[in-house]
């Protein structure tokens, strides 16, 4: 054997600490890939708390302006709600049909999960640009501009979810399903659950707590 | 080399992947999920509107339904489970739970002393010495 | 109702003649100085044809190793403005007493702003963040990090962020608030110009770039380890790489929102920060000192594992007590998440409050401690080799002490009433960053250099400038310390208190022992490789090594190792001579060679980085047009990346074969001659 090949039979292991079991080498790439995207998707988690810790500190802060009940519509954030996770159901579904490499329903799931994301922004710009009309813009009050911010933020994440589908739907028909492909295929539906468990604390947290009376 | 001493090769499992299951089954979980989230979605959405139970539970109970939905989420969507293969994936999870924790509660508590050891100052005018 | 844009302001912004800074000479020739340098640079690389080499061997490379000289590069220079930076506000506080010293007020604003900034972001973390690089997949026994490609972007995406800080010294201003900008100052109504924005997206872009390399890192270690590598047997270095990572991923994305907050009180007239409509300046202060606080354990605990690696290896003994170690490192890195509030308890928090983050900041000293006993025992009857690594390292324990010990003595409330802001905080931070982070950052150097290129530095310059650095701190640092006792407060233009006045003349003294330092470790560098024939490194073992990377040749081949080592215990690579020694390395019967896929090198990283530049420049500068190019071109690179067809190159067997027997030859005479000792 070559040097580089064999290492310490003499000395193994004198705190007799690697006995149970053997570490087996590197992790093949699909594992690598997605845990490094897991681990970024935790980062991206704790960048949302820091925005919903301003907007904890902030929600008070009407400066005369309106509190959360006075602009909420409980309605168009049910059916947002729906959209998000009936979209989250075809990405799953996408998913599937990406591992078994059945090209028609992988576009038509995406397909549905992409219309669904765009009911969702459509719905959250036409909140935006009322609330502004109204005067009620993110420079009117602290909390205004905590709630813009955040809800803001997961809007501009599902818009960058939505630019990452349908590159994805492009490259799946130019490329077939690659291997690298699935790997991203992979990261994209994780990236698009994470967003519905942030809207999951958006609306419990912004629009039912602070909608209540 | 790589060969050599072939032992069984026991990796994590990627976060995102399932177990080996058919794809039926893969479905029925995703429909287990959605089924659980809206039904949690909606108890939410009641909750919140309704006159039928005692007020000050409300809060409690949306942050509990909420950290269940999560949780379904979790489970059913992004398929983070507790199995030993998972392990890894659920210590990063653990560990990015740990710092939201402490950043946003550590934030609302400091935050709020600072409130009420630096009032405006027409408070602090008021003060009884 | 805002006035209608001219097509001027719609081309060019804010941006206008007067953006030169005509009037201000200092800056404007330490510009123009750094500008002829890089443009002379450039001109001698192209004149002699290196372009190309540059371009395919170094800009393009997604070599985990490339990368990490070219963050320590980086880093280097940067030190050079940074350190000059300190020159200069050290002469000034030297000469302005009872008068105005010769940096008027809003320019020494600005370079103590620059200075802070550079140093933490564009020195101290391109420098630990290299040495991981460059190192931790060798430790692991691997061939490349986790994402290679991913890393060139990161680093490039650093690279702008300082490009952007330099930039400002040319074009508009630096931010006048100090390395953290703290509000109401740095808010609009009080800094109308653009030096915030500079600071502001300087630090977004290069932010991205690190928490993609402490993705990256973190996926290394816990994933791309080699048979055999269990947690428990990773060197030292690795386990603190992955708790400085992890702190990386969790502390850096609160950066990330704190200043986009910032900005967006700043760009759309936001209220997070403001004195008005219930903006709370408060909540900045406790956002960022929550990314704050791990952030000096990011840089500091990296520098515990290049210690602990270079302690052991010139002790010639295993590290003392591993597994505290571990411990240790690990408690770090919860515990730097609770205790950020010590940086504001002069600012209203309550005595509960206080008492308990007081509380777990000396708790934090204690894992800290264990690893400074560590040390001690592992040095307690090695036979130690006084090489420059190991002065830099003995140098850090003396001083790093001092440093502890004062950080402890302001993480009592009562007593921080008094020191908060004074000069003895700026002399404690110095003394834990110097003396902890710089002091690793040299010894690491002068440790692996050897590995990167293949011959050592010179010991005589080395130990010159090791000398000369240690005493200028103690010189420059200490009288700082009695400074702040005596109520100097920090970042002072100009003071009128007699009784201050020597001690910032020793201070400059120390400045220039300093200085001196540096230019013998720059000299050290050119006398090496001037002679780098004779200091040439053929074994690729030159310190007699423990960890794996010492296993392969130096520089190690673009693929690493030949074959995946096997690894059985700790010190991998110190058992495998033992091994070797015994067998007489008689035993030939390997496998096989086989062909390795690296992955190809790509100008995504680069090319990423140029649009990065272009937005970071657009968006200080308010040209809204050049926005949206660099954001699509951003955009338009990755998707050009993805939609490569051949990602990885072969390298042949019988190639990784001839590149490992030239190694192993060379290493037979190594053995052979330990084996006579
Ligand atoms: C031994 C444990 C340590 C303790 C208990 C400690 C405690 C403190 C405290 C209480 C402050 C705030 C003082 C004030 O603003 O009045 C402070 C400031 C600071 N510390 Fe430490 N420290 C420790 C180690 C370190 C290390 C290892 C580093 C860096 C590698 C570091 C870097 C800094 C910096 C940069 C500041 C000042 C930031 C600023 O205000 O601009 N400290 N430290
Ligand atoms: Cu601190």
């Amino acid at each position: 054997m070559t040097m580089t090949a064999t290492l310490g039979h003499a000395h193994a292991d004198p705190h007799h600490i690697g006995r149970a079991t053997e570490h087996p080498g590197p992790a093949p790439k699909r594992i690598v890939t997605a845990y490094g995207f897991w681990v970024f998707l935790l980062s991206d988690i704790v960048m949302f708390s820091c925005f919903f810790a301003a907007y904890a500190v902030l929600v008070d802060q009407t400066a005369g302006g309106p509190k959360g009940s006075e602009i909420f519509e409980q309605r168009n954030v049910a059916i947002e709600t729906v959209c998000l996770l009936l979209s989250s159901f075809t990405c799953g579904m996408a998913g599937i049909a990406a591992d078994v490499r059945n090209r028609l329903w992988f576009y038509l799931a995406m397909a549905v999960t992409c219309v669904l994301g765009l009911i969702f922004l459509a719905i959250e710009f036409k909140e935006f640009a009322d609330l502004v009309a109204r005067g009620y813009g993110p420079s009117r009050s602290a909390f205004l501009t905590a709630f813009f911010s955040l809800v803001g933020c997961h809007g501009l994440h599902v818009s960058a979810g939505v630019l990452w589908l349908l590159t994805m739907m492009a490259q799946v028909f130019a490329k077939g399903f690659r291997a690298d492909v699935l790997r991203r295929m992979m990261c994209f539906a994780l990236f698009w659950h994470a967003l519905d468990i942030i809207w999951v604390g958006v609306f419990s947290v912004v629009y039912l707590l602070g909608g209540g009376a | 080399m790589s060969d050599q001493t072939h032992m069984h090769v026991e990796h994590d499992i990627a976060p995102g992947d399932e177990e080996q299951h058919s794809v039926r089954e893969r479905i029925l979980g995703y429909v287990v999920g959605l089924g659980l989230a809206l039904l949690l979605t909606a108890t939410s959405f009641f909750i919140a509107g309704t006159n039928l139970v005692w007020q000050p539970s409300i809060p409690v109970a949306l942050i509990v339904l909420a950290i269940a939905q999560m949780g379904v989420h979790l489970v059913f969507f992004l398929h983070i489970t507790t199995g030993p293969d998972n392990t890894n994936n659920v210590l990063a999870l653990a560990f990015g739970l740990l710092v939201v924790f402490l950043v946003v509660g550590g934030t609302v508590w400091i935050m709020a002393h600072l409130n009420q050891n630096m009032p405006p100052m027409d408070q602090i005018m008021q003060m009884p010495r | 109702m805002p006035a209608v844009p001219t097509v001027e302001a719609t081309m060019l912004g804010k941006l206008d003649w007067s953006a030169i800074p005509l009037d201000q000479p200092i800056p404007l020739a330490a510009g123009g100085v750094v500008l002829l340098v890089i443009l002379g640079v450039l001109a001698w690389v192209v004149v002699k044809g290196h372009l190309p080499y540059l371009w395919h061997e170094w800009i393009t490379s997604v070599d985990h190793k490339r990368i990490g000289v070219m963050y320590i590069l980086l880093a280097s220079v940067m030190l050079l403005r940074g350190g000059s930076d300190a020159i200069m506000m050290r002469i000034q506080q030297a000469i302005a007493y009872q008068s105005q010293g010769y940096l008027p007020p809003e320019h020494y604003n600005q370079i103590f702003s620059a200075h802070g900034t550079i140093m933490i972001f564009f020195v101290a973390m391109p420098f630990v963040i290299g040495l991981m690089n460059l190192v931790v997949p060798l430790q692991l026994g691997v061939r490349d990090v986790a994402f290679p490609t991913l890393n060139s972007v990161g680093f490039w995406l650093t690279a702008t962020g300082a490009l952007l800080v330099n930039l400002s010294l040319v074009i508009g201003e630096f931010a006048r608030t100090g390395w953290l900008a703290f509000p109401p100052l740095s808010e609009l109504s009080y800094s109308p110009g653009v030096g915030v924005d500079y600071y502001a997206w300087s630090l977004q872009i290069s932010g991205v770039g690190t928490l993609v390399a402490g993705i990256n890192l973190v996926t290394t270690v816990l994933k791309l380890r080699t048979k055999g590598m269990n947690y428990l047997r990773m060197p030292m270095f690795c386990w603190t790489t992955l708790a400085s990572n992890l702190l990386i991923v969790a502390a850096f994305p609160i950066l990330t929102a704190t200043l986009a907050m910032l900005l967006l009180d700043r760009y759309l007239g936001f209220h997070f920060f403001t004195n008005e409509a219930g903006g709370n300046v408060m909540m900045f202060m406790n956002l960022i000192w929550a990314w704050g606080h791990p952030e000096v354990y990011i840089l500091v605990l990296p520098a515990f594992g290049v210690y602990s690696e270079v302690v052991s290896t010139f002790s010639s003994k295993p590290l003392f007590g591993y597994r505290s170690m571990v411990l240790a490192t690990m408690a770090i890195c919860i515990i730097s998440f609770m205790v950020w509030l010590h940086h504001f308890f002069t600012m209203g928090a309550g005595p509960d409050v206080n008492a308990i983050f007081g509380i777990a900041s000396m708790i934090i000293a204690v894992p800290t401690g264990v690893k400074i006993y560590n040390w001690l025992f592992t040095m307690y009857g090695g036979r130690i080799r006084f090489a420059t690594p190991m002065l830099w390292s003995v140098g850090f324990m003396v001083t790093f002490i001092i440093g502890g010990l004062t950080g402890v003595l302001v993480a009592v409330p009562p007593a921080d009433f008094m020191l908060h802001n004074s000069m003895f905080l700026v002399a404690h931070f110095h003394n834990v960053i110097i003396g902890g982070v710089l002091f690793a950052a040299f010894a690491g150097f002068e440790y692996w250099f050897p590995k990167a290129f293949g011959f050592r530095l010179d010991e005589r310059w080395g130990k010159v400038g090791f000398w000369f650095t240690f005493v200028g701190f103690w010189v420059t640092f200490m009288p700082l310390y009695i400074a702040g006792m005596l109520g100097m407060t920090r970042r002072m233009q100009h003071y009128d208190v007699a009784e201050w006045r020597p001690w910032m003349l020793v201070a400059a003294f120390g400045m220039l022992l300093l200085t001196i330092g540096v230019l013998a470790q720059v000299t050290q560098i050119v006398v090496s490789i001037r002679n780098r024939e004779a200091l040439r490194d053929r074994t690729g073992d030159p310190w007699d090594g423990r960890s794996l990377e010492w296993a392969t040749s130096s520089p190690p081949p673009v693929f690493n190792f030949a074959f995946d080592p096997d690894v059985r215990g700790e010190d991998a690579y110190w058992a495998l001579k033992h091994h070797a020694k015994q067998q007489q390395l008689e035993d030939h019967s390997g496998p096989e060679y086989q062909d390795i896929e690296m992955p190809k090198n790509s100008p995504t990283g680069f090319v990423c980085a140029f649009f990065a530049t272009v937005m970071g420049f657009a968006l200080i500068w308010h040209i809204w047009w050049m926005v949206i190019l660099g954001g699509v071109g951003a955009f338009a690179t990755f998707v050009v990346f993805a939609w490569r067809d051949h990602d990885e190159y072969v390298i042949p067997a019988a190639e990784v074969e001839r590149i490992d027997r030239i190694n192993i030859e060379e290493r037979r005479n190594l053995v052979s001659l330990a084996g006579t000792l």
